[in-house]
């Protein structure tokens, strides 16, 4: 089967093309995505309204071009999905209502996804990762350990109780003047940096659950920047690598304990994932290797741009969803919170008592 | 021509089928909505279709709202129209909701103006103001409802539209309006009609706002540099 994925959750706007064989491999037919980046850099972080702005006037154009790489045409198509939700409402609404309109015209079944779902499942795209795994997904919006179990059957292991990893990356960035997005560049400074320079804590160090929080290392990095500044280049340099060293430590020291929760309720997971943009970055992807070393698993990393925001995670989800028989109505709504747990599986149906949850 | 109209940008949620051929709407529906128009429109549009018995391969074209009004409602429609453009293969033209607002009025009586008002909030009003013949003499602009008044009073227009009630409370002629419709949203079948009217190459189905975003470049938590 063939799926048309739409992504519009925060700014990226983009569209793809996937098929999925009877086998459950996956292959990518096209898969076009554009960045705002450079629309919201002056606002030194993602502005909602922006954003929807530049979705509407673009995503049936984008949508044309996945359809024209893919060298299909829509009755050619099994179905639509769309990302609808978590996310920023008013992007969310342009690439719901737009995977609609293509549904109905075209008589094909509608998949609203939620985004998250479409970032865990991303490995079973790329490598046909079997369940259960243990997926790390980290980017400007979410960071989270979630055992992935199945096709709509997801348990949240950790999660962070504030910011994000990315934002805590992207806030550092505005605080030392280093541009939006914040991550590449941090990671960049962090190259020439001491990062035993400063002493920043290690939230939640050791604690029993697999939780996060970064605003407190945030708080502590600008303090030590105030004391010094005005800063000169080595010193934010040396900040960054203090920040980055110590972000690496906190996922390392949380995503153990997400393991150990992983094995103790579901035995060995058959690999540890990594998702969203925050895997880009090398030196916590190095602490990612080593911890699956460790542990005896192996680490799936989907390459950069399927970690990001794109459509063909979109159409991956729909395509595994559509082949669970999960569907949905033209009349779903979109929405701006929705936690990975409240996503519908096959088995939910069925099964009036599902699996525990935390 | 046969024309499917959508309309979500003001207090309504709509469709409408028109074939000028027959000069007949087809079907029709309309529902004030203030929220929840993007859960509503695309089932909406299914029924209207299936009123008028059609597919969308045998329209000829979409026509939209494209505001000005709520910048969240103007682009569900706006995502529809285009959505259904693309897929159906048909082209989209884009109107102005202050168009369809004031298009019965121009089409019943044309020899007087008419000021098209939706209030904007913070005492704003989108106003477009045409002459006789229908001739835009304001091109749709967000103005302070005090310039609105005395524009549309100085023409002695006629008002309709969510502001018009505004406009005439604060009226500064002798006379009074000649009419004063406070219609939340435009008529559909008056946006198929326009619609079907509409020249495709000066109607592009892009958001018509009025207003920038609500956004301010953020430079002060950052540190002094060396």
């Amino acid at each position: 089967m063939v799926v048309l994925g739409i992504e519009t959750t925060c700014d990226e706007t983009a569209a793809a093309l996937v098929e999925r064989g009877a086998d459950g491999r996956g292959r990518i037919l096209s898969n076009i995505v554009l960045s705002q980046n450079d629309e919201h850099a002056a606002f030194g972080g993602v502005v909602p309204e922006i954003a929807a702005r530049a979705h509407v006037e673009v995503l049936d154009l984008l949508i044309a071009r996945a359809m024209q790489e893919a060298g299909l045409t829509f009755p050619q198509i099994d179905g639509v999905a769309a990302a609808a939700g978590p996310g920023l409402i008013g992007g969310v609404i342009v690439g719901l209502t737009t995977a609609k309109a293509m549904a109905l015209v075209n008589q094909k079944p509608l998949i609203a996804v939620n985004h998250l779902e479409a970032h865990a499942l991303t490995a079973r795209l790329t490598d046909g990762v079997p369940f259960p795994y243990c997926l790390f997904l980290a980017s400007g919006g979410h960071t989270q350990i979630v055992a992935v179990r199945g096709v709509g059957d997801y348990v949240l292991l950790g999660n962070t109780l504030d910011d994000a990893i990315g934002e805590a990356f992207d806030k550092t960035a505005k605080l030392l003047g280093l541009g939006y997005p914040g991550g590449p560049q941090v990671e960049q400074e962090a190259t020439r940096g001491d990062a035993s320079r400063f002493t920043l804590p290690r939230p939640m160090f050791a604690r029993h659950d697999a939780n996060f929080s970064l605003s407190g290392l945030k708080t502590a990095l600008r303090l030590e920047a105030e004391k010094i500044a005005p800063l000169s280049d080595q010193d934010v340099s040396d900040l960054c690598a203090s920040f980055q060293q110590a972000v690496v430590d906190v996922v390392s020291d949380r995503l153990r304990v997400g393991l150990r929760l992983f094995r103790e309720r579901y035995g060995a997971p058959t690999a540890l994932v990594a998702a969203g943009g925050v895997a880009a970055n090398q030196a916590i992807g190095k602490a990612l290797h080593k911890l699956a070393f460790q542990i005896g698993t192996r680490l799936i990393v989907p390459p950069p741009a399927l970690c990001t925001d794109n459509g063909a995670m979109i159409a991956w989800a729909g395509a595994e969803r559509l082949a669970a028989g999960l569907t949905d109505g033209l009349d779903i709504a979109p929405r701006a919170r929705w936690p990975l747990e409240e996503v519908a599986g096959p088995r939910a149906m069925t099964d009036p008592h599902p699996a525990s949850r935390i | 021509m046969r024309v499917l109209a959508i309309d979500t940008a003001l207090e309504a949620c709509s469709a409408a089928v028109l074939d000028t051929e027959q000069a007949a709407i087809l079907a029709s529906e309309s529902h004030i909505m203030v929220r929840g128009h993007a859960e509503a429109l695309m089932p909406l549009i299914a029924s209207v279709m299936a009123q008028a018995s059609l597919r969308f391969s045998e329209l000829d074209r979409i026509a939209v709202t494209v505001g000005p009004g709520s910048f969240t409602g103007l682009r569900v429609g706006i995502a529809a129209a285009r959505g259904i453009g693309l897929a159906a293969a048909k082209p989209v033209v884009g109107l102005t909701t202050l168009t369809a607002l004031a298009a019965p009025y121009i089409a019943a009586d044309d020899s007087l103006p008419i000021a098209a008002v939706i209030d904007a909030r913070h005492s704003h009003v989108y106003l477009q103001l045409f002459g006789t013949g229908g001739r835009t003499l304001i091109p749709p602009r967000i103005v302070p409802l005090r310039e609105a008044v005395h524009a549309a009073a100085a023409a002695s227009a006629r008002l309709v539209g969510s502001g018009a009630c505004m406009i005439a409370q604060n009226w500064s002629n002798q006379e009074p309006p000649q009419l004063v419709d406070e219609r939340r949203a435009p008529d559909i079948d008056w946006v198929a009609r326009v619609g079907a009217a509409a020249d495709e190459n000066q109607s592009a189905p892009k958001p018509l706002y009025l207003r920038a975003p609500d956004a301010h470049p953020q430079s002060a938590a950052q540190l002094p540099r060396r």
